[in-house]
């Protein structure tokens, strides 16, 4: 069986320091007003941008685990 | 270790050489859509998102990436993928701050950016670190697509009784004079169509390859349970081994590269450019990351990971000698039939022409922009804002076309000392870009960021990153994660957190004194020798920045001249440059796109939300850059005189081929109609006929 090294702390390093470039963007765009949250399609790509981040957190999680136990 | 040569057969060598010839053909029919220089660069700013996310996954997906991730793949397994997944933690940044600034600020160059945002010796330093970029990514296409071809090639080949021996350098040298030649007469609009076919030809040949070759193993399953456990996991090992780490490669690739390729590549920035709307970029983006990444991620690696599982079969069919950086080619050249390998191999060479002609053309497009522009302007031939001579900046591109392709060439030379393409391409990601990411970022998202801020970034981030290429284990082991030292080729992959780290903490320091330089500045500049202060400490930071290139003296004693003369730059900076903060901040930072907005447009923006109208055009007899529409269309688009309008060909597949962009004059009677100029007509490459979809932009 591989170490942790080598399965969830790539993981979590990913979507831990990944999150914080990722969450401090979000926050950044809706802070300066580079998002404007009253149009539709603004709406609509937020959403889009947080369905990014779990989409591949979800593949890579799904691939650790059918590689470990499938 | 003796090379493979002389792979495929006389039939593959046919398919490549009909392939290409037809690609060439090809591009060189829309050619004639290049009517100027925006057209040429840019597309004209028109196209629809599916045809700027083809052009971009064959961009993405190069030969190199091939190459490349074939070799790692076979090394080392899926891992291989996580540079295609690794993307989107920055695309807030890109869809919301530099995307639409890039677009309604109506700069034709990153440098230029860099001109309106701070000064034009920001320009300057900048148009200097950006070529050194692209050319290094053209120098990185040309090596790998040599190693691609060199093993299909025999030893050497008899030319008019002339025993010619076949080397990698040779080869690139010819590859170097088709693409050169090609991307000369073609400009972008041909690229933008030829990367459409190649982008399908690409990902076809890529999964034939991986198909092929999990059933040449035994199926899905015999492939699956072949591979070892650790070859299965899509990340790497945390930190081992120096040449393919995940915390190296996190930094390097999925920071330096991801923050590069989105925010300076201008290759990758001009195919936004030429799309129709920003909001038609922000989609080509996602639809690329989120769906075409992960494919491609297999496309490229499909090869190496077959491979492997092919080396584990008792009666392995991969010879012994095999270099990693060949496998995607010894593989392809043993599952597939005569013809179909030279199929794959000529989507793999028509894929370079693609990166490579997208790269020649953003070289040429700062070449004209930044350099033969300005120069212009200083040797006063043209005024400040007169454009140049259409015809003559065509000319010019093309002939600076020719040069950066040789300059390419030369560039393959460092490169070729790394044992992979793969590392190459990580130790010039992680070299190259972070000073240029960190000037893009803090202007972008930080309204103090100052000039003196940038040109301390440049000069004295580019110092520090140049000593820790001199002294790693003093300098970048503190921030190696447990990362070993390749003492050959030292911290490949996570020198680029050291290399962003130092860019960042000069540019924030630098901007946070500014007050305190300012004050120097106005001490300086009350003194009656202030030019000979001023000259004397140019002298000094141009000596400090030699000792640091030329590795004169130890480290500490370079680390405190490297402190020094940034804090010369910043002076000097702040004395020569005049900068006004409210000014040089519109519309070009985050915090006021709705600013640049209102700019691009002219007037006060109408974000009404409405329809896209279908409507029969007539001719109007004179060439204002306005159409007129009926009453009735214009309530249903909720438009009013003076917004901006993309008017185009109702026929979708066309994705905006035959289009403009215009504003709306006075309304008429006569509903289903819009009245156009001449010049519509023919920009618009307009069909009598055809009716056309009219769309309020703002």
């Amino acid at each position: 069986m591989p170490s942790f090294f080598n399965t969830w702390l790539p993981f979590i390093y990913l979507y831990g320091v990944g999150g914080i470039f990722f969450f401090a963007g979000m926050i950044l765009i809706r802070k300066l007003k580079g998002i404007d949250m009253r149009q539709k399609k603004h709406r609509f790509w937020w959403k889009v941008m947080f369905f990014g981040y779990f989409y591949f957190m979800i593949i890579h999680a799904l691939l650790i685990i059918a590689a470990l136990y499938w | 270790m003796d090379r493979i040569h002389t792979m495929g057969t006389q039939t593959d060598w046919v398919v490549m050489i009909v392939y290409l010839i037809a690609i060439l053909l090809f591009g060189s029919y829309f050619s004639k859509y290049n009517h100027n220089t925006t057209d040429f660069f840019f597309g004209g700013r028109r196209f629809s998102w599916w045809l700027i996310a083809m052009s971009i996954v064959a961009t993405g997906v190069s030969s190199h990436s091939f190459v490349k991730y074939s070799a790692k793949a076979w090394e080392y397994g899926f891992s291989s993928s996580m540079s295609y997944m690794n993307d989107w933690f920055f695309i807030p940044f890109f869809m919301f701050g530099w995307l639409p600034i890039v677009v309604y600020s109506k700069i034709r160059s990153i440098p230029e950016y860099f001109e309106k945002r701070f000064s034009p010796s920001a320009r300057f330093f900048v148009t200097i670190l950006q070529l050194l970029y692209l050319v290094g990514y053209i120098g990185i296409g040309f090596l790998t697509m040599g190693k691609a071809i060199l093993p299909l090639m025999p030893p050497s080949m008899n030319l008019f009784g002339i025993e010619i021996n076949i080397t990698l350098m040779g080869l690139i040298i010819v590859i170097a004079f088709v693409t050169g030649a090609y991307t000369t007469f073609g400009g972008q609009i041909a690229v933008l169509f030829t990367d459409l076919v190649q982008g399908f030809m690409l990902l076809l040949a890529g999964l034939m390859v991986f198909i092929i070759g999990v059933d040449y193993v035994g199926g899905w399953h015999a492939f699956w349970n072949l591979l070892p456990t650790d070859w299965k996991l899509p990340l790497a090992h945390f930190n081992k081994p120096p040449d393919f780490n995940f915390v190296g490669i996190f930094w390097q690739d999925g920071v330096a590269g991801s923050v590069g390729f989105l925010f300076m590549n201008m290759g990758l920035i001009m195919r936004f450019m030429s799309a129709k709307s920003v909001n038609e970029g922000r989609k080509a983006a996602t639809f690329n990351i989120l769906f075409m990444l992960p494919i491609s991620a297999i496309v490229v690696s499909g090869g190496g990971w077959v491979g492997k599982a092919m080396s584990m079969l008792s009666n392995s069919p991969i010879p012994a000698n095999t270099e990693p950086d060949f496998i995607f080619v010894v593989v392809a050249n043993i599952i597939m039939g005569p013809g179909v390998f030279g199929f794959v191999i000529a989507s793999l060479a028509a894929a370079l022409m693609s990166t490579v002609n997208t790269l020649l053309n953003a070289c040429s497009a700062v070449y004209v922009n930044d350099i033969y522009g300005p120069i212009k302007v200083w040797m006063k031939k043209i005024k400040k804002n007169e454009k140049v001579n259409e015809k003559r900046a065509l000319l010019v591109a093309r002939i600076a076309t020719v040069a950066f392709t040789v300059l390419g060439v030369l560039a393959v030379i460092p490169f070729s000392s790394y044992p992979t393409v793969y590392e190459a391409h990580g130790y010039f990601h992680s070299t190259l870009t972070p000073p240029l990411v960190i000037a893009i970022f803090l202007g972008v998202f930080w309204k103090k960021f100052t000039p003196a801020g940038v040109i301390a970034t440049v000069i004295g981030g580019v110092s520090l990153m140049v000593l820790g290429a001199y002294y790693p284990g003093i300098l970048i082991s503190p921030f190696d994660h447990g990362t070993p030292m390749d003492p050959v080729h030292p911290y490949t992959y996570i020198g680029a957190l050291y290399n962003t780290l130092v860019c960042l903490a000069v540019g924030v320091l630098v901007t946070l004194f500014q007050n305190q330089l300012k004050k120097t500045s106005d001490i300086l500049k009350k003194q009656t020798n202030h030019n000979f202060i001023i000259v004397t400490m140019i002298v000094f930071t141009v000596i400090m920045f030699g000792m640091v290139i030329f590795n004169i003296g130890g480290v500490q004693l370079l680390f405190i001249l490297t402190l020094i003369m940034t804090t010369f730059v910043a002076i000097i900076s702040t004395y020569y440059i005049k900068y006004d903060p409210v000014a040089q901040t519109e519309g070009l930072t985050a915090g006021s796109i709705h600013r640049a907005k209102e700019l691009f447009k002219g007037s006060k923006l109408n974000e009404r939300e409405g329809e896209i109208v279908k409507v029969n055009w007539k001719e109007r007899n004179d060439n204002e850059d306005e159409v007129n529409l009926s009453k009735h269309e214009m309530n249903k688009m909720n438009a009013e005189v003076g917004d901006l309008v993309y008017v185009s060909d109702a026929r979708k597949y066309l994705g905006g081929l035959k289009s403009f962009h215009s504003k709306i004059g006075k309304p008429h009677d006569e509903e289903g109609i819009i009245y156009i100029s001449k010049e519509h007509v023919t920009n618009g490459l307009l069909i009598k006929t055809k009716p056309l979809t009219v769309e309020k932009e703002m």
